[in-house]
């Protein structure tokens, strides 16, 4: 090989690097700074009472009752969404191969996926909210069930495609192996290749719970606020991002701090839940 | 029709004329394949393959890639049948019965006809579980009849020295050619009859490949043996009966050192001493 032509592309490569790691520099960047903004701005207002008082007590107060919702609501939105978007998921990857139906259900799961969140949130608004009249004379009532819902609403397309992709990235020479014992399908699907995928599909559910736990447009008509404290899913239920979204329109300047620390401890979990599931995904590769 | 299935039914019909009309000797056939034809949706695979696969011999496929060898060992245990728009025509009589026909269960057939696969796929388990899963499929045993029958497995596959002191482990810490063996085990677990060999070497290194070759020798004992191969040498070496396969058809079928000493067909010699393919 001649020397100007190794020169170029050692000068093409000094570029690509160069250039790369500018970008991903610029990325952490903006999360460094989201992270010390909302710290510095919040810093004051972290104190024990933000995780133990209520948003009743105003500026004396914390956002107790909001993490206590938040849970509330991501845990139901998980129960709801995992089970049907695991079984969905499954079926896509395992069972819809004969079948056309398959890749039409995974466009419309992908158009579920890109649906704007205030969309679902009005959706349950009318399929669950307003129904609730009539279990309770007449009263619509807002609850964290409706809350719940509509974040399982978000949740499930995420949910399927990660269980469907993970699914088919297990080798098909696993499911002739098993086949060719004689082992029906469904020990196969449920023993076997759900146990390969397992921790793909425990980081798809960890990013899916990341992804509601920010979400404030569907908890709006559906959760709607609180507060006090409610642990009952049948009432009003209130959540951080929803009480950040208040608490910054605010005109007092003690409660848009509260609303910093809020913001820095719902970061914060967001970004431990994504550590998790990278940590989850990684431990599986090492296993091979 | 009718006369073929009353032949097939017919008991010591192995030793009846062949389909391939090739001599066996002694030996009767475990499997005949009859007229067997085979599409992958518009695409003619195997044309009219005719074989008598010989009890308790190991007969090894050979030919060049895309020949079509390893369609049909998985014509054999009906394994193409989980995809879609594949389909066989014709017969392959396994103990007089036709398992071409689709009443004839799955279940039934892949507990006769075992197989094994080009890469080593242990199931995410324990060793013990990788061999005692299939088993636990088709038979109801005890915990010490299972260990038994577990134990039995490994040191067919010449692998229960190596393991027996951690088959609580996962088996996808064992090397390449262990994990091979394990898939050897959990195939002659289920005690089937005919066990199918899809290139089982050829993701292993020479020590790994020698060891699965020895055992090949010795499983031919209790099993039919059919290896599909690449090696030609590892066909020599190993094998009772030889197929060449070339461009979808069986070219010729005889025994092993005729194959590779004096071939009736062009193809075939040109073949074995390297002139295409």
């Amino acid at each position: 090989m001649s020397a100007s032509l190794y020169t170029t592309r050692r000068i093409k490569n000094v570029i690509a690097m160069v250039l790369s790691v500018i970008a991903t520099g610029l990325g952490l960047f903006f999360l460094a700074w989201i992270l010390w903004e909302t710290l510095s701005q919040g810093a004051s207002a972290l104190k024990p009472q933000l995780f133990t008082k209520i948003t009743a007590y105003r500026e004396e107060g914390g956002l107790a009752n909001a993490m206590i919702g938040s849970l509330i609501l991501n845990f139901l939105g998980i129960l709801i969404a995992t089970p049907i978007g695991v079984a969905a998921g499954t079926w896509l990857a395992e069972y819809s191969r004969r079948s056309r139906l398959g890749p039409t259900i995974r466009f419309l799961n992908d158009i579920l996926l890109s649906a704007p969140s205030i969309v679902l949130g009005l959706f349950v608004y009318t399929i669950v909210v307003l129904p609730s009249k009539y279990l309770s004379n007449g009263n619509v009532t807002f609850s964290g069930l409706a809350g719940g819902v509509a974040l399982a609403l978000i949740a499930l397309p995420v949910i399927v495609r990660t269980t469907d992709e993970m699914l088919r990235l297990v080798p098909g020479t696993l499911r002739e192996a098993a086949l060719s014992l004689g082992v029906p399908q469904w020990k196969l699907t449920t023993q076997i290749l759900i146990r390969s995928a397992r921790s793909g599909i425990v980081t798809g559910v960890l990013l899916a719970l990341a992804r509601i736990s920010g979400e404030t447009a569907p908890l709006l008509f559906t959760a709607f606020g609180n507060t006090f404290t409610s642990l009952n899913p049948l009432t009003p239920m209130a959540s951080l991002p929803q009480i950040i979204y208040e608490y910054t329109k605010d005109p007092s300047p003690d409660i848009n701090t509260i609303a910093w620390a809020g913001a820095f401890v719902l970061t914060m979990f967001v970004l431990a839940l994504s550590l998790i599931a990278r940590f989850a995904f990684r431990s599986k590769v090492s296993h091979d | 029709m009718t006369n073929m299935n009353e032949v097939a039914s017919r008991p010591g019909f192995g030793a009846s004329p062949h389909a391939s009309g090739v001599d066996l000797g002694q030996v009767p056939a475990k499997m005949t394949a009859r007229d067997v034809n085979f599409y992958y949706g518009d695409f003619h695979a195997l044309k009219n393959i005719a074989m008598d696969v010989p009890e308790k011999q190991v007969t090894a496929i050979i030919g060049p890639s895309g020949c079509g060898k390893s369609t049909l060992l998985r014509i054999f245990n009906r394994i193409y049948a989980i995809y879609p728009n594949l389909r066989a025509t014709g017969e392959i009589i396994l103990d007089g019965e036709n398992i071409l026909d689709p009443k004839y269960s799955l279940n039934r057939l892949r507990s006769k006809v075992g197989m094994v696969f080009q890469k080593p796929v242990p199931f995410p388990m324990t060793i013990f579980e990788n061999v005692a899963y299939g088993i636990r499929h088709h038979e109801k045993l005890s915990r010490s009849e299972m260990e038994n029958r577990v134990e039995q497995a490994l040191r067919g596959a010449a692998l229960w020295d190596e393991v027996k002191d951690k088959l609580k482990q996962s088996a996808l810490g064992l090397s390449g050619g262990q994990q091979q063996r394990l898939c050897i085990a959990r195939g002659i677990a289920l005690k089937p009859e005919v066990l199918l060999l899809d290139e089982p070497t050829s993701a292993l290194d020479p020590i790994a490949t020698s060891r699965i070759e020895q055992l090949v020798e010795e499983l031919k004992r209790d099993f039919t043996i059919v290896i599909v191969t690449h090696n030609m040498q590892q066909a020599a070496r190993c094998s009772d009966m030889t197929a060449f396969m070339y461009m979808g058809e069986l070219i010729e079928f005889d025994r092993t050192e005729k194959i590779f000493t004096k071939p009736d067909k062009k193809q075939t010699e040109d073949y074995i001493t390297g002139r295409f393919g």
